[in-house]
């Protein structure tokens, strides 16, 4: 028995974009901008664009104002080159720092609402990572909308883009990539508000689906994340990208994981365990709670499994706490005005008198959809797939390497969107878009065995059980011995939600219909996460191995991480490009493999 | 100095009771479903939801996105008060309404396409036609490459700028049903006429004194009431009824 399921219709357009956050419509304006003839289809999993990921960015956007004085794109190239931990591709650092400023006019112009300073210019803020001369000073170069940044993009994005006529579709995924002789013919979008399956033929695919950390079970990332263009990559037989590099901030707010800013700390917040002993003396006694992100992270979860946690008893989490009651009122009532409000909000804890749970949450993914410096697919080190591009979090170009700064993914996704638009436009040629062979009957024949299994099972407590899984053996802490666990219990998963039943039997806003689709998504992206992670037997960035502590050159490369049957990672190699180094120029040596030491 | 280490270690729970308004596109078909849990005191309604979802109803349907009150997707109506179920704790929730019993409904902004699911494409229609960018941008004089806009003059405007559009407004609100664009919807057209980078305010004017504008608002103020970003909307609405832009 079970569903006939059929492909509902067949559009054709110039430019399909498969998530229509920051990126995906930086790329779909520029393209209008452009070219206002176009026809361009942008599909968002969220009720609306504005709903999108991007608008909870808080902190800033980095970009090197050509008039500062005592800035240059070469220093924030060294930070993020460093930051990274020497993984980042120099000549995707080179172009995607070297566009910031124009991105920071461009949003200007078009009305997003920058905050200013008494003169009224484009105010400017201080951020972990960002130096000024190679190190030797901070920098001022994150330009911000208080702190909603994000919102303040994705606003003016969303309205540049239908201001000029981007069609939209809501509440729809694409759940196949289809190809006509190597080359992206389009996709199958699953539109789950009305239950229709749609054929869509484009002339060129901008895949920016964005991050996949619903992996995780204390994360950052809106409930949507759950790595679905990833996944839908690998069902391709395409590989991705470095996905063991999965950054942690070290303090999300217990329960959801709500981030809590670096600010509480450099505010000086304090660290305590369950004895109310200020912890980060031991570990970094000179920074103590000013050390680097990673650090701190590692810190706290050592306190937390070897028992000097506190339990959450509402959410079932662990936790330690973050002591601010010693900071002034001006402090609490301005400098920390939204962390405190979403203490308030989401523990109903006043931070003035009461001590507030943290502990680490996953935050955002460094891996992703392997491209070239123009956002196109690559399929291997030497070979792209014509008409197919990835952007935003969902790529990896790679900008952030094995650990990202603050305030470069918002830069990454404007940059990217634009370039990756301009390098669309050379494919735009004429004619229709031919329909190829059997397009459709993977996603047809994936959802009717969904809507046909029988059992037991439930979807939601898989999904809860895989992300606490992996929050505790592929986390902040990594060995081979946890993580062999995890495969092994990714493959236990796999094997139950074969039994999952679907209650709901219409097509029209299945929300487990859908939810079973993203189960797929996550398992398919935790096992290469896993399997990446076991393969890099170093640490290096966001990546730490217990086992192996220290960075190793014999992986001074990207992992190349491809999976056409679950389980069965195959892995190849793309050398970290160092046209930075190689131009041996006064700032070269700057750009070698160095030491990530602060 | 309280540590509140104790108090927040121990384990409460409040013995929920939660009706919600179920609707069934297929069989066309309305009903409501009560259904009981026991619940720690910060949990929100999104992880109740959740919850019943893994415990007790999978096929209860529900919209969430970023779940920290940023994206506004998950706005629903609490004992008839609209809100984002992201944001409400247990223990809140029942100092607020002084009982473990909830009802929940949809937001009544858009036809319901699945339980608390609403078309939001139909809601946010009002929005676009508010046109929510700068229609007209001036030209910056010859080398000017960002214009200079003073701190006080975003000041003026800067909090209508936080709307995340979750309707809870547009909800309450008595004139929205009838024929009013909407309390957020106005508020985005007043952004622009106070934004000095816009050159185009008849056509927005023309919006806002139309038929469907500022004047269909009878001043309850309860967009102001109910905003979840603690946006004062009525008071944008009335400097649009003023002219004071």
């Amino acid at each position: 028995m079970g569903h006939h399921l059929t492909i509902h219709a067949t559009r054709q357009c110039d430019v399909l974009i498969i998530g229509a956050g920051g990126a995906g419509l930086r790329c779909a304006v520029h393209l209008l901008e452009k070219r206002p003839d176009l026809k361009i289809l942008a599909v968002t999993k969220v009720a609306h664009p504005q709903k999108s990921h991007t608008s909870t960015a808080q902190g800033g956007l980095a970009a090197v104002d050509p008039r500062d004085k005592t800035d240059k794109p070469i220093y924030h190239m060294f930070d993020t080159w460093k930051g990274g931990d020497c993984t980042s591709d120099q000549d995707v650092v080179k172009r995607i720092v070297e566009g910031g400023w124009e991105e920071i006019q461009w949003l200007e112009r078009r009305g997003m609402h920058l905050s200013r300073n008494d003169e009224g210019n484009i105010s400017k803020r201080q951020f972990g990572g960002h130096t000024i001369e190679f190190g030797k000073g901070d920098s001022f170069r994150a330009v911000f909308e208080a702190d909603r940044t994000g919102k303040g993009i994705m606003d003016t994005a969303w309205g540049e883009a239908l201001k000029r006529g981007t069609v939209f579709l809501n509440f729809s995924v694409a759940t196949e990539i289809l190809f006509q002789e190597g080359a992206c013919a389009g996709a199958v979008l699953f539109n789950f508000k009305d239950g229709e399956f749609t054929k869509v033929l484009a002339k060129t695919t901008v895949l920016a689906t964005g991050g996949s950390g619903q992996v995780y079970r204390i994360t950052t990332n809106c409930r949507g994340n759950t790595g679905d263009g990833l996944a839908v990559i690998l069902r391709a037989g395409l590989p991705i990208m470095d996905a063991e590099a999965v950054q942690f901030h070290p303090t999300g707010i217990v329960g959801p994981g709500i981030l809590a800013s670096e600010a509480l700390r450099s505010e000086g917040g304090i660290l305590r365990n369950k004895d109310l002993e200020p912890f980060m003396e031991r570990y970094a006694p000179k920074m103590k709670d000013l050390a680097p992100r990673d650090i701190v992270a590692r810190s706290i979860e050592t306190e937390i499994r070897e028992g000097r946690g506190i339990m959450n008893p509402d959410h079932q989490i662990e936790h330690v706490w973050i002591d601010l009651r010693h900071l002034s009122a001006y402090v609490h009532e301005v400098k920390l005005k939204e962390v405190a409000s979403f203490f308030k909000t989401y523990t109903n804890l006043d931070s003035r008198t009461q001590l507030c749970p943290v502990r680490p949450s996953n935050h955002y993914h460094m891996g992703g959809i392997p491209t070239n410096a123009d956002g196109a697919v690559q399929r291997s080190a030497e070979e792209i797939i014509p008409g197919l591009f990835a952007i935003g979090e969902c790529a990896c170009a790679s900008f952030h390497g094995f650990n990202r700064l603050g305030t470069n993914s918002l830069l990454e996704l404007l940059v990217m969107g634009k370039a990756a638009g301009e390098c669309v436009l050379s494919y735009l040629k004429d004619g229709r878009i031919a329909d190829p062979a059997g397009a459709g009957e993977q996603t047809l024949s994936r959802f009717s065995g969904y809507l046909a299994a029988r059992g037991t099972e439930n979807t939601g407590k898989i999904r809860l059980e895989m992300r606490d899984m992996m929050t505790k053996k592929v986390g902040v802490f990594r060995n081979e011995r946890d993580m062999r666990e995890a495969v092994a219990a990714l493959e236990e998963y796999r094997r139950r939600s074969a039994g999952a039943a679907i209650a709901t039997q219409g097509l029209r806003t299945n929300q487990e219909l859908l939810e079973r689709w993203e189960l797929d998504n996550l398992l398919d992206v935790a096992m290469v996460i896993a399997q990446g992670a076991i393969m890099r037997q170093e640490s290096r960035g966001a990546h730490f191995r217990e086992d192996f502590p220290e960075r190793s050159d014999a992986f001074q490369f990207h992992n190349i991480e491809s999976m056409t049957e679950f389980g069965k990672v195959l892995f190849a190699r793309r050398p970290v490009d160092m046209s930075l180094q190689t131009a041996g120029d006064a700032h070269s040596d700057h750009f070698k493999v160095i030491p990530r030491k602060y | 100095m309280r540590t509140n280490v104790k108090e927040k270690t121990m384990s409460q729970t409040y013995k929920l009771t939660l009706t919600i308004r179920r609707y069934d596109p297929d069989g066309d078909k309305s009903w409501d479903q009560t259904y009981e849990l026991e619940a720690g005191a910060i949990l929100r309604f999104v992880d109740l939801f959740r919850r019943i979802n893994v415990e007790q109803d999978a096929t209860l349907t529900w919209v969430s996105s970023c779940e920290h009150g940023q994206c506004g997707s998950c706005s629903v109506q609490v004992n008839g008060r609209p809100m984002l179920a992201c944001e409400l704790l247990v223990e809140n929730a029942v100092a607020l309404f002084g009982t473990t019993r909830f009802r929940i409904e949809p937001v009544t902004v858009a036809p319901v396409v699945r339980d608390l699911v609403v078309d939001w494409e139909q809601a946010y229609e009002r929005v676009h036609r508010a046109k929510p960018y700068v229609i007209r941008p001036i030209e910056p004089p010859p080398g000017v490459t960002e214009l200079q806009i003073s701190p006080k003059e975003i000041a003026r405007y800067e909090d209508a700028t936080r709307c995340i559009n979750c309707f809870c407004c547009a909800t309450a609100c008595i004139s929205t049903h009838r024929n009013f664009i909407g309390p957020n919807a106005a508020m985005a057209s007043v952004v622009r006429l106070m934004d000095s980078r816009e050159e185009e305010k008849d056509e927005r004017l023309a919006l806002l004194y139309s038929e469907e504008g500022v004047y269909r608002c009878h001043t309850s103020k309860a967009c102001t009431h109910v905003c979840p970003k603690k946006i004062d909307v009525a008071h944008f609405i009335a400097l649009a009824k003023e002219g004071a832009f």
